[in-house]
C-alpha cells in the first residue's frame, strides 16, 4: 500500500511538472508589460558567460571584442557603417591612413593631436609601442599577428618586458610612429586595426587587467568590472564629436552587461522587455515565435534581424591519410554533403554556401553559391548517385572514416549528420565527439591522423589572407596545426606568398577570387555555409534607426538609441 | 542526497533472519517448516504492487529487445539514420521531418516516426528502444560487475579482518570519498577520449564497456560494506566455528558457509543496484560522459532534447518517462523482494 502511495505521488508530481512546463512554453506574453531593462539613461544587456578578458591585449572572443571595440580605439579602425562599408578601414587614433614604403615593410603614421584617455592622461605615440609590447609579453592569442614587426622575436626571447621593440620608432613630441616589418605583410593595416592594438596608457601593467580595465580612447569607458557577474560601460567624458572623426559619441550614457548563463532565460527576458539586448543568438526554442512576432515580416514592430557574418563553416579532409588522399573521394564528399540539411541543424542560422571565402569578403565569388558550384547548387539536395559512383571508382566503398567534432552545440548534431551523409555515399563513418577544451589540440596533432571533421572560422579581419592561412602549406605543423586538411598545393602557396606583399587588397581582388575558385575546385575541404547571427532588442530600443551592424564587431552600442530620444 | 553514516551503511543488509519471519508476520499461511525461498515467493505473490512493477519492468525489457524488429519492419530506419531533408505524410499532407528552423515533427502515431523525430530527423521510437537496450544492458552488466567484485571484497574483508580488512576498507573509502556523479564524469570524460588499455585488453572510448565499468566501480562500496558487515557477524556464528573445528580452510568456509548466508542480501541488492546504475548511466550520458553518440541512450536523448524543451517537449518527455518507469518499477519490485525476504530489513542505496 505504501508503494502504491509513492507511485501515485510520483505520477501526480510528474503531471504537475508537465503542466508547469507546458505553461512555460505557451504563455509567451507573460511579462511583456514589464518595464525596460534599465532606467532612462541606461540599457541592460546579457552575455551567457564572462568575456575571456576585459583587456584589449588579451581578449580573443566576440564576448570581449563587442564591448571593447567601443572603449579602445586603435591607430586604424573600421567605418562605423552597416554592411560591407563597415569593413573599410579608416584612421582611428592616427591622423591618416599609413604611408607604406614601396617594399611593403615600413608603415608610417602620425598620432592625432590632443587625444586623451578616459582618465584624462594625454595619449603619446610611445603608448602604441607599449600596447604592442603588452600583446607580445602577455602571450596573447593575437601575438602571432604582431611577430611580423621587426625585433618582435628578439623582444620576446629577451624576456625583458620594458625592452624596446626595434621595429617600432615613436616620437612623443611629433606623434610620429614608424613600424618596420621583417617581411611584407599585405594585411598589416588590418592587423593595426585589430582590437589587440587598441591603445592603452604607457603605464598599464604587464598583467591581465580584467578586474580593473585600463582607460582607453573611445565612446565608452569601463566603470565597473565584477568578473562572472557584470561589467558597466559609461559614456567617456573625454571623447567628443571630432575626437576621432567618424567615430560617434555614445548615445546611451550607460550600458550594463550582466552575465546570465541561460540563453532561454535571456531570450524570454528580451521578449518580456526585462533585458534590452542579448549578446548570444536567441534560443532556438523561441526562434519561430520571435520571427513570427518581431521579425522583418512579424506581426509586431520589428525587434529582431539576422545578419551573415564573415565566417565559413567547413569539414576538413585530411589529404595525407586514406581515403581522402584520393581526389575522387574528396570530390565525392563535396558532392554528397547535403548543405540545406545541415542548415536545418543550425535552426536556419546558417546560409548554405560553397565558397571558402564568405560573402562581403574580398575574393568571395557569388557564382560559387549557385548552380555554378562545381559540386552542385549548395541550396539544393545533393546528387548522391554521382557521389556514390565516384566512391566506387576510387575503390573506397566501406572505407572506415572517423568524423571528429566537439561537444559545443550544434557541432555534435552536425558531426553525426555529416557521418550519416558519408555513410549514404558508401563510406563507413563513425562520429567521435570530444570535449571542446581538447578538440583542437587533438585534431591539430598530426599523430592523431584525424581524417575529417567539423571546423569553422570567423575572420579576425576582412582580408582573405585571414582565411587562406588555413590552407597555406607553410602553416602545416606537427602539433597545434590549423591547416587540418594538410593542404600543401604549390599554386596556393605561391599565390599566397605573392599576395602577402600587396597592401591594397582591392587591387588584387580578382586574384583572390581565382584562388578561392581554385581551392573549391580542388575539393581540399568542404565549405558548407556561413553563420548568421542576430540582433534582438527590447521594445524600448529604437530598432529601426539605431542598429547598424559592424561586419567585424557586430553590434555598436554607441549608436543605439531609445525610442523616446 | 545525504550519505548514510558508516555504521548505518554497514548495518544495512546485515539483518536477514529468514527463519524468524513467520513469527513476525503471524500469517497462518506461512507454515512451520516452509523453506525460506518458498516463503519469500509466497510473500512476494501477495505484494501485488511489487508484482505489477516487476511485470512492467519485464515488458520494458521485452520491448527493448524487440528494437531491431520495430526498426526493420515498422519504422524502416535505424537509430542512427538521419532524415533531415525527408518528408512524411501526415493527414495526407507532406510534412518536413525537420523544418527549416530545425524543429522536428512530434508523434505521428503511425509506423514512421511513431513518437516523432529528434533534431537530426532520427526516429524517436527507434532510438528509445535501442537506447533502452543500451541503458538496461549497462545497468545490468554494471550491477553484476559490482556484485562480483563487491562480494569478494566484502567477504574477504569481513572474514579475514586485520590487514586485509584495513586495505580493502581504505580502497572502499577512496571510492566512496568521491560523489558518484562527479567520479563518473571525471572517469567518463577521461576514458571517452583515449579509451582504456590494460595489458592486452583495449576498450575503445566510445564502447558501452566504458560507462559499464565506471558505474560498476562506483557502486562497489555500496555493496561491499554491507557484505563485509554480514561476514563479520557470520564468522562468529556457531556453524562457522564448527566448520573451522572440522578443519575446513578459510576460503572454503567463505564460499561454502558464509556466502550462502549473504545470498539474500545480494538478491535484495540486485534490482536496487540495477535501478541506480540505470539512473547513473542516464546522468553520465546526459553530461556527455556516458554512452557516446551516435549510440542512443535515454540520458543522451534527454540531453539532445533539452534545447527544444518548449517547441518539441517529446524529445525529453519520452525518454524521461521511460527512465522513470524503469527505475520506479525496479525500485518498487526491489522493495517488494526485500520485504518478502525479511520485513524488518532496511536496505537502501544512497549517494
Amino acid at each position: 500500500m505504501r508503494n502504491l502511495c509513492v507511485l501515485v505521488a510520483v505520477l501526480a508530481l510528474a503531471a504537475v511538472s508537465a503542466i508547469g512546463l507546458a505553461a512555460c512554453g505557451s504563455d509567451s506574453d507573460s511579462g511583456s508589460s514589464a518595464g525596460g531593462g534599465g532606467d532612462d539613461s541606461s540599457v541592460t544587456i546579457a552575455q551567457a558567460s564572462q568575456p575571456d578578458f576585459l583587456d584589449p591585449a588579451l581578449s580573443y572572443t566576440i564576448h570581449g571584442w563587442e564591448p571593447m571595440w567601443l572603449v579602445y580605439t586603435p591607430l586604424l579602425t573600421y567605418k562605423r557603417e552597416d554592411g560591407k562599408a563597415g569593413s573599410e578601414l579608416m584612421p582611428g587614433l592616427a591622423e591618416a591612413m599609413p604611408e607604406v614604403s614601396e617594399d611593403g615593410k615600413t608603415y608610417k603614421l602620425t598620432l592625432r593631436k590632443g587625444l586623451e584617455f578616459s582618465d584624462g592622461t594625454p595619449v603619446k605615440a610611445s603608448d602604441f609601442e607599449h600596447t604592442i609590447k603588452r600583446v607580445l609579453n602577455l602571450e596573447s592569442g593575437g601575438a602571432p599577428y604582431y611577430e611580423v614587426i621587426k625585433g618582435a622575436d628578439a623582444y620576446l626571447s629577451g624576456g625583458n618586458a620594458d625592452a624596446d621593440i626595434s621595429g617600432i620608432k615613436t616620437n612623443d613630441k611629433t606623434g610620429e610612429i614608424t613600424i618596420e616589418l621583417s617581411a611584407p605583410e599585405g594585411a598589416f593595416s588590418y592587423i593595426l586595426a585589430m582590437n589587440f592594438a587598441g591603445v592603452v596608457p604607457g603605464d598599464t601593467p604587464f598583467e591581465n587587467m580584467t578586474k580593473d580595465p585600463a582607460p582607453g580612447v573611445g565612446a565608452y569607458m569601463f566603470t565597473k568590472s565584477e568578473p562572472n557577474r557584470e561589467f558597466v560601460l559609461e559614456r567617456n567624458p573625454k571623447f567628443s564629436d571630432g575626437t576621432v572623426p567618424g567615430v560617434p559619441v555614445a548615445n546611451i550614457p550607460t550600458v550594463r552587461t550582466v552575465i546570465t548563463p541561460s540563453v532561454p532565460q535571456q531570450t524570454q527576458e528580451v521578449i518580456g522587455n526585462e533585458l534590452d539586448f542579448m549578446q548570444e543568438p536567441v534560443a532556438t526554442d523561441f526562434l519561430s515565435e520571435i520571427l513570427d512576432r518581431f521579425g522583418p515580416d512579424g506581426s509586431e514592430e520589428q525587434r529582431y534581424k539576422e545578419y551573415t557574418t564573415l565566417s565559413t563553416y567547413y569539414f576538413f579532409l585530411n589529404g595525407d591519410v586514406a581515403p581522402f588522399d584520393d581526389p575522387k573521394v574528396r570530390e565525392a564528399v563535396n558532392i554528397g554533403v547535403d548543405k540545406p540539411a545541415l542548415a536545418r541543424l543550425f535552426a536556419g542560422t546558417l546560409e548554405p554556401g560553397c565558397s571558402f571565402l564568405p560573402p562581403e569578403m574580398p575574393g568571395y565569388v557569388e557564382a560559387l553559391d549557385s548552380a555554378d558550384c562545381p559540386w552542385g547548387d549548395p541550396s539544393e539536395a545533393p546528387d548522391l548517385e554521382r557521389a556514390k559512383q565516384l566512391i566506387k571508382e576510387a575503390g573506397a566503398e566501406g572505407a572506415k572514416v572517423t568524423v571528429w567534432g566537439d561537444n559545443v552545440d550544434p557541432t555534435p548534431k552536425v558531426t553525426q549528420a555529416y557521418a550519416d551523409q558519408l555513410n549514404q555515399i558508401g563510406l563507413d563513418a563513425e562520429p567521435k565527439i570530444l570535449d571542446g577544451g581538447v578538440y583542437f589540440q587533438t585534431i591539430g596533432n598530426q599523430s592523431t591522423g584525424a581524417q575529417t571533421g567539423f571546423l569553422n572560422w570567423f575572420g579576425d579581419f576582412p582580408h582573405p589572407s585571414n582565411f587562406f592561412f588555413l590552407v597555406d602549406g607553410a602553416t602545416i605543423q606537427p602539433t597545434n596545426n590549423q591547416n587540418m586538411s594538410n593542404v600543401d598545393d604549390p599554386h596556393i602557396n605561391k599565390e599566397l606568398a605573392e599576395l602577402a606583399k600587396e597592401p591594397d587588397v582591392t587591387a588584387v581582388a580578382d586574384r583572390w577570387e581565382a584562388l578561392n575558385e581554385y581551392l573549391v575546385d580542388k575539393a581540399y575541404l568542404v565549405p558548407y555555409g556561413y553563420r548568421k547571427l542576430s540582433t534582438f532588442l527590447s521594445d524600448r530600443m529604437n530598432f529601426a534607426d539605431c542598429t547598424p551592424i559592424s561586419p567585424q564587431y557586430y553590434n555598436d552600442y554607441s549608436q543605439w538609441c531609445l525610442k523616446d530620444e | 542526497m545525504v550519505s548514510p553514516s558508516r555504521e548505518e551503511a554497514e548495518s544495512a543488509g546485515t539483518e536477514f533472519t529468514l527463519d524468524s519471519s513467520e513469527e513476525l508476520s503471524g500469517d497462518p499461511a506461512e507454515r512451520p517448516g516452509m523453506g525460506p525461498w518458498r516463503l519469500t515467493g509466497r510473500r512476494l505473490r501477495r505484494d501485488k504492487v511489487a508484482l505489477v512493477s516487476g511485470v512492467v519492468f519485464l515488458l520494458i525489457i521485452a520491448a527493448c529487445m524487440a528494437a531491431p524488429l520495430w526498426a526493420d519492419k515498422v519504422a524502416e530506419t535505424t537509430p542512427e539514420e538521419n532524415h533531415l531533408s525527408d518528408q512524411v505524410l501526415i493527414d495526407g499532407k507532406p510534412t518536413d521531418v525537420v523544418d527549416t528552423l530545425g524543429k522536428p515533427i512530434g508523434p505521428t502515431w503511425s509506423g514512421h516516426f511513431f513518437l516523432g523525430a529528434d533534431s537530426n530527423g532520427r526516429d524517436i521510437m527507434v532510438r528509445l528502444l535501442y537506447g533502452g537496450r543500451n541503458s538496461l544492458l549497462i545497468g545490468l552488466a554494471a550491477a553484476i560487475g559490482t556484485i562480483a567484485v563487491g562480494l569478494v571484497l566484502g567477504l574477504l574483508a569481513g572474514y579475514y579482518r586485520g590487514r586485509a580488512d584495513s586495505v580493502i576498507r581504505w580502497l572502499l573509502d577512496v571510492i566512496w570519498a568521491f560523489p558518484a556523479v562527479l567520479l563518473g564524469v571525471a572517469l567518463g570524460t577521461a576514458l571517452a577520449l583515449g579509451g582504456l588499455s590494460i595489458g592486452p585488453v583495449t576498450i575503445q572510448g566510445d564502447s558501452l564497456a566504458i560507462p559499464t565499468l565506471i558505474i560498476a566501480i562506483i557502486y562497489i562500496p555500496y555493496l561491499a560494506r554491507p557484505v563485509r558487515g554480514q561476514a563479520l557477524a557470520l564468522r562468529e556464528r556457531e556453524f562457522v566455528e564448527a566448520a573451522r573445528a572440522q578443519g575446513m580452510g578459510s576460503l572454503r568456509i567463505i564460499f561454502s558457509e558464509v556466502l550462502p548466508n549473504v545470498a539474500s542480501t545480494l538478491v535484495v541488492f540486485l534490482p536496487l543496484l540495477v535501478a541506480n546504475a540505470v539512473l547513473l548511466e542516464a546522468a553520465l550520458s546526459f553530461l556527455g560522459a556516458g554512452v557516446q553518440p551516435p549510440s542512443p541512450s535515454w540520458g543522451t536523448m534527454i540531453a539532445e532534447g533539452v534545447d527544444r524543451i518548449v517547441t518539441a517537449p517529446h524529445l525529453t518527455i519520452v525518454p524521461g518517462v521511460m527512465l522513470v518507469l524503469s527505475v520506479l518499477s525496479l525500485n518498487i519490485f526491489g522493495e517488494g523482494v526485500r520485504d518478502a525476504l525479511d520485513p524488518r530489513a532496511r536496505v537502501r542505496i544512497e549517494h
